[in-house]
């Protein structure tokens, strides 16, 4: 570490940690939304608008679910399988094995 | 690509997940813009439960993480084994 002489080593720039992000957004939003249901902000919008507003909570949490969901299920079905090696892996398992219990171990 | 039943599961895991999405999609986010004696309307539950299944289906889910000792002991979807690397 290399600084001008006489200069004292500053401390890193205070930074919020990931957690408080996240609650920071979440609160940021949840007031947003909250503040448009209720119509505290006065606005008057269309009924089919808040008809949409008001499920969107719950509707952005089955959507992660299912996102959730769908990438496990896609990631299992493409999942890289090697059964020429697996079987390979599987022979010689059973050769240390007769080998081992020739030599007396017992399993 | 994953083998037999791996590849059974996770595409119907997929195909689930997609068929979930677009009927609540169509559900919260699409109905309300559809004029009200459209017949679409017939296929769709009145809106409150589309708030209160999700909810009553995440608390079902969390009750039985919550009771099971060792969560998920009982359903192991099989992965593939895991790729080898020839020397």
């Amino acid at each position: 570490m290399d600084w001008a002489e006489g200069e004292s080593v500053r401390s890193p720039e205070p930074t919020m940690t990931k957690l408080a992000q996240w609650l920071w957004a979440l609160a940021l939003l949840g007031s947003a939304w909250a503040a448009l249901t209720t119509g505290a902000l006065g606005l008057e919008l269309p009924s089919s608008c808040r008809e949409v507003l008001w499920p969107l909570p719950a509707y952005l949490l089955v959507s992660a679910g299912c996102y959730a969901l769908g990438t496990v299920g896609y990631r299992v079905a493409t999942f890289h399988d090697c059964e020429d090696a697996a079987r390979e892996l599987q022979s010689q398992i059973q050769e240390a094995r007769a080998d081992l219990s020739r030599r007396g171990m017992r399993f | 690509m994953a083998t037999g039943t791996d590849q059974v599961v996770g595409l119907g895991l997929v195909a689930v997940s997609l068929i979930i999405f677009t009927y609540y999609t169509a559900w919260v986010i699409l109905l309300p813009f559809i004029d009200s004696q459209h017949v679409i309307h017939k296929y769709f539950l009145p809106r409150a439960y589309a708030v209160a299944i999700p909810l009553v289906a995440g608390l079902l889910l969390l009750l039985c993480v919550g009771e099971s000792p060792r969560p998920w002991a009982g359903c192991r979807v099989g992965v593939g084994v895991m790729t080898l690397s020839h020397p």
